[in-house]
């Protein structure tokens, strides 16, 4: 790696300093995606800006009204072990049990694992179902972004290069919320992944049952499918599933890899997607009778 | 870029000046002298690095140095005092844990993660805690064994 | 009083290395502790398959800041080849692949020596190349090789070099056209296995000093530590007993640190460091780019059986994509030829096994891979041999297994062997039902498959084992063997038996690490074959140093040695009651004389052999192996819910570690015929890392494992006993195979199994039944 400066930023301002500077700074989450930009010579910033001991980066706050506040900090493992989390987003628990590694969820931070937007991101799934929304700072003000307009395609975020996420959050749901994470992966702890889906759908009380359908390893970046979720609203039936399958299909552009095909990502996908409808109709109605 | 940080390692405290670009392993093999912890692939993959930091597993080759300042850093040197090996150590031994021995560091620090949590985990949140861990040898049921005894047999 | 049969062998016991490395005790490559006089060395490799090339800069890289020596193949023009030596430890003029070493240099730090070879810069002019089989065989291809006759050991190939063919071995029996053209059933197949990367979790490694007397010492991670001295001395031009080299622990080696990797470099550049040790530890990019592979295989198989389902005739051609060398791997051909009818007493058989040349990194063996791989064929040939036939799986291989008795080779006569109760024991642990193979339910289907296996144990003529054991009151007992532990129980076993047979508590007991210096320079015994080898040559040095025990403490008793024995640790006698400790004679002797050193060495030389392939044999491992999967019929993905492993050891010395190795062997498996593959763009590795090239986690266990130890005495094996280790794999891909396609219908023939390759098989089904 070559050397640069580590530093501790104890306020956004100072942090917004050197970010303004002349020198070239990264932000250090986690640091499981930019330890091996440094090892690799990929990045070689002047700068190294540690933003994990800011001012309430690590909070975390539930309120049943008002939804979850999780600080840019907080690391991937409490999504495990959180109890609000387990209790009032639970595909947001069940996804990240399935994350990586123990190792790198005691590390990787939530607005890092964000940021790097990877078309596989595994966070970004129920976080997308969950109406995230990540609020962040720069020297020009304070500003909210929500998760659906936060991937603009190819690694690419909404970020400037001066702005930094404080904390992302996440509206409360209704107790009937269910939700499913499925994936198809070559090794079984999600290394290679071919395709993915997270399937949501949350009933208030007496309204309409509303769906989110969101998608990985089919496109350049995680996305939620709209149209697909519209054709599901209420409580579809087998025709509405086939058709939002199509829509579906109709708006993922996936690529070849050397383990997977593209044509070959789009079948694992539509039987992820098509299971993932299916588990989440049956808890609904489970839940009626 | 050099620091003067303080870091409690194994119970004791120590005050190392170190670069901004090593990682907490080169400094726990280099500086402390302390080779449990593995160099195995520098990229966060194979565990064969993991130590305890704060409490929690991480692999030490992910994290630079400075960020260690404050923090309290187990390794597989701290399990056992002089006189004893730790029950997990004693249950590798008795189960064929070991083959190799390479991953074992690894492995014991990811169990004793787990145990600090879980006083009697299943098999199947065992495979979960060691997914970070890999063992080239294939030695996985019987760590996985190793560990539901020593769980059994807790000080 | 204590009974043999109770003691020790069979009893289970922990690998006694154990503990040191379960406390983090220094012992692998990069723990050297050698203190500020240590520097450090690093390789620039070379970026291309196939190209002429220049160095520029390099004096400029020579005088950088901490650079102390540089080498490239301008000042150093060595070979490496412990049969042939068709390697250059450093390319001169011509790069044959990527990740061949260009440079090597020494400095005071990792990064000083990084800034110093990245101040060099290569200039190529690409050459063709050829990077597969296909290439590499066809009439116009480039040759790899073209001055192959001027290497040394060319005399040992049988090569047809106008065709990158390095070495072929081939052996026939009766007639098998003339058996083909009269069977009822004849079926022909072409297979296909990836290459692999042995991926040890501790890479390449090590540290060398020169000493004041121009002597080189060696520090090394490696498993064959006397084959790497002759291979390295010869190269450098140095007497053998000039280099010494002191194994430590290995962190894996899985075949991959035998042949002579990075190690020669390392020498070489200590020999210009002016004394100072200099340590080499490959960082993991570079373990995947510039060490070894295993050799991609391809498989065309044809056999034929009559109405009885009896396989009367097998045609089977081995192709092996060995890269740039065939040195490491032409040790593995015999066993491979051996081995390439599978487990079956088929009397017309033609089989021939060819390492070709490419434009890749050269190609070693791994533990039992190969002869997997050959029955990764095979074992799912003779499954569809008897769907064909309308026989039952098991009962066809039941009714064609090799048994005790048959000679098959005309210096060879089988032993009993436990091949019938393998797959029995193994299909019955899996809840094998003859009546009902596939369950289905909605799109996901579930089947079960079988294979058996065997691996040739061949011994060289000559080639010699050795062990010497030493009582003294210092270190009590310590021994030395020319073999190493790789993590397979190797020191566990030596402790035991020398326990055993001594009847000595096995604390007393320390296996020192190898050292070179302590033996001739021989070729030592092969490492499949360690438990055989250094086994008989420890019986010998055990009963030769009971006897000097014994005869040492009749003469203090005047009492005759036959009323004396050793029991736990003390020497007594049955006529008159007395009894000494051991210990106490070893500490502090009797009194009158200085405490007494005892030591003998035990030598086992493989007798010499006249006659062909099957000369070389010396007794089979058999395994079976019973495997269910679940496939989702829709995308092909899927689990191995349950693996029984089942391999006969003759007599299990140390049963828990016997499963161990049978369970490591299982996960093995699953990574390599569900996870691993080497690609390649240009004869450029793409799979560089643990993310590129995936291999097993917890997370990809079956659900349920079943190791089971068959035990079929071997009589000339110690105490019965049959190598394990390296035979251990043996059939679990075919197991695998054969249930795939139980489950789905379609035979997966390439390697690994992939759920793209069953969606692919699948779909070309179905459009074909459309049709």
């Amino acid at each position: 790696m070559k050397p640069f400066q580590y530093i501790r930023p104890e306020s956004l301002e100072e942090a917004g300093a050197y970010l303004a500077s002349e020198r070239s700074v990264k932000l250090l989450g986690g640091g499981n995606t930019l330890l091996l930009q440094l090892k690799s010579g990929e990045e070689s910033p002047d700068i190294l800006l540690d933003i994990k001991h800011l001012p309430g980066f690590k909070d975390v706050r539930y309120h049943h009204n008002q939804g979850l506040k999780l600080g840019a900090a907080v690391n991937l493992q409490h999504l495990v072990m959180g109890l609000e989390i387990r209790r009032h987003y639970p595909l947001l628990h069940q996804t990240a049990q399935k994350l990586a590694s123990p190792q790198i969820r005691n590390r990787a931070t939530i607005g890092g694992t964000l940021a790097w937007a990877s078309p596989v991101s595994e966070l970004a799934a129920p976080m997308l179902c969950y109406d995230a929304v990540c609020h962040t700072w720069s020297p020009r003000g304070r500003r909210e972004i929500p998760l659906a307009e936060f991937y603009l395609g190819d690694f690419k975020t909404a970020l400037a290069d001066d702005e930094i996420i404080t904390h992302v959050h996440l509206p409360a749901f209704p107790n009937r919320t269910y939700g499913v994470y499925l994936r198809q992966t070559v090794r079984h702890d999600g290394r290679r992944m071919i395709a993915a889906a997270a399937v949501l759908a949350y009933r208030k009380q007496q309204a309409l049952t509303h769906w989110r359908v969101a998608v990985l390893g089919v496109d350049n970046r995680p996305k939620r499918i709209p149209e697909a979720e519209a054709v599901l609203e209420g409580t579809p039936g087998e025709d509405d599933v086939q058709q939002a399958l199509h829509i579906v299909q109709e708006n993922i552009h996936p690529e070849d890899t050397d383990y997977a095909r593209a044509d070959y990502r789009r079948v694992a996908l539509n039987a992820l997607v098509r299971q993932g409808v299916m588990q989440v109709i049956q808890q609904l109605q489970s839940m009626r009778s | 870029m050099k620091h003067e940080i303080k870091v409690n390692i194994n119970g004791q405290l120590r005050e190392l000046t170190v670069l901004s670009h090593q990682t907490l392993l080169e400094v726990i093999r280099e500086d402390l002298g302390l080779t449990g912890a593995k160099y195995g692939c520098s990229t966060g993959e194979c565990g064969a690095c993991s130590v305890l930091m704060n409490g929690e597993v991480v692999n030490s080759c992910m994290v630079l140095a400075p960020e260690a300042d404050g923090a309290t850093i187990i390794t597989v040197e701290g399990l056992s005092d002089d006189e004893e090996l730790h029950p997990l150590q004693k249950s590798f031994i008795d189960h064929h844990g070991v083959q190799c021995g390479y991953c074992a560091p690894g492995m014991l620090i990811s169990a004793k993660a787990l145990l600090n949590r879980t006083s009697r985990p299943h098999e199947e949140e065992i495979r979960e805690a060691l997914v970070g861990n890999l063992c080239r040898c294939g030695a996985y049921a019987d760590i996985i064994k190793s560990i539901q005894v020593a769980s059994r047999a807790r000080r | 009083m204590v009974t043999r049969k109770t003691h020790i062998i069979g009893k289970p016991f922990p690998l006694v290395e154990a503990q040191k490395k379960l406390t983090g005790v220094s012992c692998y490559a990069g723990d050297e502790p050698f203190g500020p006089e240590l520097l450090h060395a690093r390789i620039l490799f070379s970026e291309r398959g196939h190209a002429r090339f220049r160095l520029l800069h390099v004096d400029a890289a020579r005088k950088q800041e901490g650079v102390v020596a540089l080498i490239t193949g301008q000042e150093l023009r060595a070979r490496l080849g412990a049969v042939i030596e068709d390697r250059e430890m450093l390319a001169a003029e011509e790069v044959l692949y990527a990740g061949q070493p260009l440079a090597v240099v020494a400095a005071e730090s990792p990064e000083a020596a990084m800034a110093a070879l990245s101040t060099i810069e290569v200039v190529y002019e690409d050459l063709p190349g050829v990077y597969d089989l296909e290439d590499a065989l066809a009439a116009d291809a480039p040759l790899v090789h073209p001055n192959m006759a001027s290497y040394r050991g060319f005399e040992q190939l049988n090569p047809q070099p106008e065709r990158n063919l390095a070495h072929r071995i081939a052996f026939q029996r009766g007639d098998v056209d003339k058996a083909l053209s009269e069977a009822a059933f004849v079926l022909e197949r072409t297979y296909s296995a990836a290459p692999l990367q042995h991926a040890p979790l501790e890479t390449h490694g090590g540290v060398a000093q020169l000493g004041e007397q121009g002597e080189l010492t060696l520090w090394l991670h490696v498993q064959a530590p006397f084959l790497q001295r002759q291979v390295i001395a010869r190269a450098l031009k140095m007497p053998p007993h000039n280099l010494r080299i002191v194994t430590q622990c290995v962190g894996g080696s899985f075949g991959s640190k035998v042949a002579v990797s990075v190690e020669g470099l390392l020498a070489a550049i200590a020999r210009e460091a002016g004394g100072r040790p200099v340590r080499l530890h490959l960082t993991r990019e570079e373990e995947f780019r510039a060490v070894f592979m295993t050799p991609a295989m391809r498989a065309r198989v044809t056999m034929g059986m009559d109405e009885n389902g009896r396989i009367t005739a097998i045609r089977a051609v081995y192709d092996w994509n060995v890269g740039a060398s065939v040195d490491p791997f032409i040790v593995e051909m015999q066993r491979i030829a051996l081995a390439g009818t599978g487990p079956y007493a088929i009397p017309n058989a033609d089989i021939q096994v060819n390492a070709v040349y490419t434009h890749l990194l050269p190609a070693a063996p791994m533990r039992g891979l190969s002869i997997a791989q050959v029955h990764w064929a095979v074992e799912q040939h003779v499954d569809e041999l008897a769907e064909m036939a309308a026989r039952s799986p098991l009962g066809l291989r039941q009714q064609n297994l090799v048994k005790g008795g048959d000679q098959l080779f005309p210096e060879f006569v089988m032993h009993a062997n436990g091949l019938e109760s393998c797959i029995l024991e193994t299909s019955r642990a899996i809840g094998w039902d003859p009546a009902q193979q596939r369950i289905q339910t909605g799109t996901t289907a579930r089947g079960k498959g079988v294979a058996m296996g065997w691996s040739p144990i061949i011994v060289f003529p000559h080639c010699k084992s050795r062990a010497t054991i030493q009582c003294d009151g210092e270190n009590l007992c310590t021994v030395i063997v020319d073999g190493v532990d790789v993590g397979q129980g190797y020191y566990a076993f030596i402790t035991q038996l020398i326990a055993f047979e001594l009847n000595f508590p096995m604390e007393w007991i320390t296996v020192l690490p190898t050292d070179t210096d302590k033996y001739e320079p021989d070729w030592q015994a092969i490492h499949h074959n360690l438990l055989w080898s250094t086994g008989r040559a420890l019986l010998q040095a055990t009963a030769e140093l009971k006897r000097q025990i014994l005869s040492y403490v009749s003469e203090i008793w005047e009492e005759p040695v036959t009323n004396l024995d050793i029991v736990d640790g003390e020497v007594i006698s049955y006529a008159t009651r007395r009894r000494l400790s051991v210990l106490k004679l070893l500490q502090e002797g009797t009194g009158e004389d200085s405490p007494p050193v005892f030591r003998a060495t035990g030598v086992y030389e493989a007798p010499d052999r006249e006659g062909g392939l099957g000369s070389l044999l010396q007794s089979f491992a058999t395994t079976g192996y019973a495997a269910e999967v679940v496939v989702n019929l829709e995308t092909g993905d899927l689990s191995v819910l349950q693996l029984a492993g089942a391999a006969d050891v003759g007599h299990a010395i140390n049963p828990e570690g016997v499963k161990a190795q049978l369970k490591g062997g299982i996960i093995q498996s699953i990574s390599q015929t569900l996870l691993e593959e080497m690609r390649f763009e240009n004869g450029v590795p793409v799979t560089i890392d643990f993310m590129s090239y995936p291999i097993a986690t917890t997370a990809d266990m079956p659900q349920q494992i079943h190791p089971i130890v068959v035990e079929i005495p071997q009589s000339t094996g110690p105490y019965g006993a049959r190598d394990l280790s390296d035979h251990v794999l043996v059939g679990a891909s075919a197991a695998i195979g054969n249930a795939v396609y139980r489950a789905t219908g379609v035979r997966i023939r390439e390697l690994p199994i992939t759920a793209q390759r069953i969606y692919d098989a699948l779909q070309s089904q179905a459009a074909k039944v459309e049709r």
